[in-house]
């Protein structure tokens, strides 16, 4: 049903330039609808105008400021709302896509200033905050314009309908389940190997739950390895490691994509013991989909990805030696460990973007039933209409 | 003349405040007659799907009478029985879709298929629905909204019983 060629609109409301989930979400999204014919264009902040792909529209720099427990790179302002406001008049467009519209950034400034058909999606699931109640009376007039909302899993729909009092429909962020597929074995990660991926410096990311547990580890599966892959500086860790247990470690840097495919496909299995403040687990997605053995934490994000432990073992969060007894246990029963990563395997393709993207767009397709298109709201304020119907 | 000036400056705010009041409460019943559009345009096309089906050989000639009643009562009640309606269409289709992934030959599977996505999209269309009616609900409870009468004549929106059924 991707056939009807649309003009979309897509509001990324942190910067382009810095890694993150929303943005690879909005990336891979955009670059899916343009693969099936749609002009789409994507509002962002950036730092670097000259590095962004040509489907990307620049809204000024980001403003770092503290948000949910991270610096978030957002953008607001006057001049801000004056781009996003020329962005939409030029825009034409059908439809206006906006993620994170609850965050004080250019996609609420854009759900303020548009009229029209507009879908939101909102990523974050973040624990009760009773300042969101401070604020909710002034997001709720802009959040109910929206005529559809998506939220990226159950947990940040939970987090909605309790902050925002309004529901959603979930569907979940998308992986290229393909390029993980294919990943090629490689004999130096093969083996009893636990692998990691992720800003392994973050403490909400868990590695120390893994480095505490790997002393247990050790003593049951003498030959194990650990390879963290992932931007940072391990000295300090490395550091903090026992010196008997150091040698067990490698820290491989920031990988590739390929090398992430191959990574995946290889190591024995793959551990996430983050210890909250995950909305979907992407990652998670992309080793089931490279048919990886997954331990997971059980935070609830984690928990329903893995469908209660179907499609990989959960262990109690922040538990270094459950961690420690899932992992043996899985390095001791070989046919397990298999059927659990082909179990995984098979399940990860409702999150490939095939998939993922055709349910975004029957989201578009509903909003879109009244045939208007986006529109500036001031032209249409009840009392901009009346000054004009006057001067008739 | 400072307190004229105060006086004015209020009254502006206030009026401005109203009509912001008022545009926000029309946005709301526009999108639920969006949304309402578009549901009852899926429910038609889920009518004219259980009359294929009760067309087809695939059904038995009893749900096939069962199905066709359904399907004509739902396209042509009227606001009132509409309800009532969607619900019996729904429990005739429902039962077919049971015994139809025992044993249904290569047609009747995809019309089957269809069914069950066009039902998928349904149920998304129902929860969007009722989110729009119950916003709509929520701002028309506004004290300044009800006294200055700023719903105008608009009926207040309501959802179906059948909504709640289907979730």
């Amino acid at each position: 049903m991707l056939k009807e060629k649309l003009a979309i609109g897509i509001v990324c409301p942190y910067g382009w330039d810095t890694p993150g989930g929303v943005q690879n979400h909005v990336r891979d999204l955009a670059e899916f609808l343009i693969s099936a014919g749609h002009r789409v264009s994507v509002l962002a902040p950036a730092i670097d105008e000259f590095q962004l792909p040509p489907y990307v529209v620049n809204a000024g720099k980001p403003i770092s400021i503290p948000y949910n427990g991270a610096v978030a790179r957002v953008l607001f302002g006057p001049i801000a709302f004056a781009r996003v406001r020329q962005w939409i008049q030029n825009g034409e467009f059908d439809i206006l896509h906006l993620h994170e519209p609850a965050i004080p950034s250019i996609s609420l400034l854009a759900c303020w200033a548009a009229e029209g058909p507009m879908v939101g999606t909102f990523h974050a699931a973040a624990k009760h905050q009773k300042v969101i109640y401070a604020i909710g009376p002034i997001l709720e007039p802009a959040i109910e314009k929206l005529s559809a909302r998506i939220a990226v899993s159950e947990a940040a729909r939970l987090t909605l309908t309790n902050h925002l009092d309004t529901d959603a429909v979930v569907i979940t962020n998308g992986i290229y389940a393909k390029r993980y597929a294919n990943g090629v074995r490689r004999d130096k990660w093969s083996g009893n190997t636990i692998g990691f991926i992720g800003r392994f410096e973050e403490p909400r990311k868990g590695l120390q739950v893994l480095l505490d547990a790997l002393p247990i580890v050790a003593r049951f599966a003498s030959d194990v390895k650990v390879f963290v892959a992932g931007p940072g500086d391990p000295s300090e860790i490395e550091k903090s490691i026992d010196p008997e247990l150091r040698h067990r470690f490698e820290f491989l840097g920031k990988i590739s994509e390929a090398e992430k495919a191959d990574f995946i496909s290889s190591i024995g299995i793959y551990v996430a013991p983050n210890t909250g403040g995950e909305s979907f687990g992407i990652i998670l997605a992309e080793a089931l989909a490279g048919g990886a053995c997954v331990v997971a934490s059980d935070i609830p994000a984690f928990d329903s990805l893995l469908g209660g432990g179907e499609y990989g073992a959960l262990f109690a969060s922040e538990d270094s030696t459950d961690l420690a007894k899932t992992i043996i246990d899985l390095f001791r029963d070989e046919p397990k460990r298999k059927a659990l990563a082909r179990k995984g395997k098979d399940h990860a393709q409702i999150f490939d973007w095939e998939v993922v993207a055709q349910e975004i767009f029957s989201i578009y397709e509903m909003a879109m039933v009244g045939g208007e298109k986006i529109t500036l709201a001031s032209d249409s304020r009840s009392w901009n209409r009346f000054l004009t119907r006057d001067g008739r | 003349m400072k307190t004229t000036l105060a006086v004015a400056l209020v009254i502006l705010i206030a009026l401005w405040y109203l009509s912001f009041l008022a545009t926000r409460l029309d946005r709301l019943h526009h999108r639920v007659e969006t949304s309402w559009a578009n549901l009852d345009g899926l429910l038609q096309r889920r009518a004219a799907i259980a009359l294929e089906i009760a067309y087809s050989d695939f059904a038995d000639p009893a749900s096939s009478l069962l199905l066709t009643s359904a399907a004509y009562q739902a396209r042509e009640a009227r606001v009132q029985d509409r309800s009532a309606a969607e619900m019996a269409l729904s429990g005739a289709l429902g039962l077919l879709i049971v015994d139809g992934a025992i044993h249904a030959n290569e047609g009747e599977a995809s019309l089957l298929n269809e069914l069950s996505a066009l039902m998928a999209k349904i149920s998304i269309a129902i929860a969007i629905h009722t989110d729009a009616v119950s916003s709509t609900q929520m701002v028309r409870k506004k004290f300044a909204i009800r006294l200055f009468r700023l719903a105008g004549t608009a009926p207040l929106p309501v959802t179906y019983a059948f909504e709640f059924d289907a979730i």
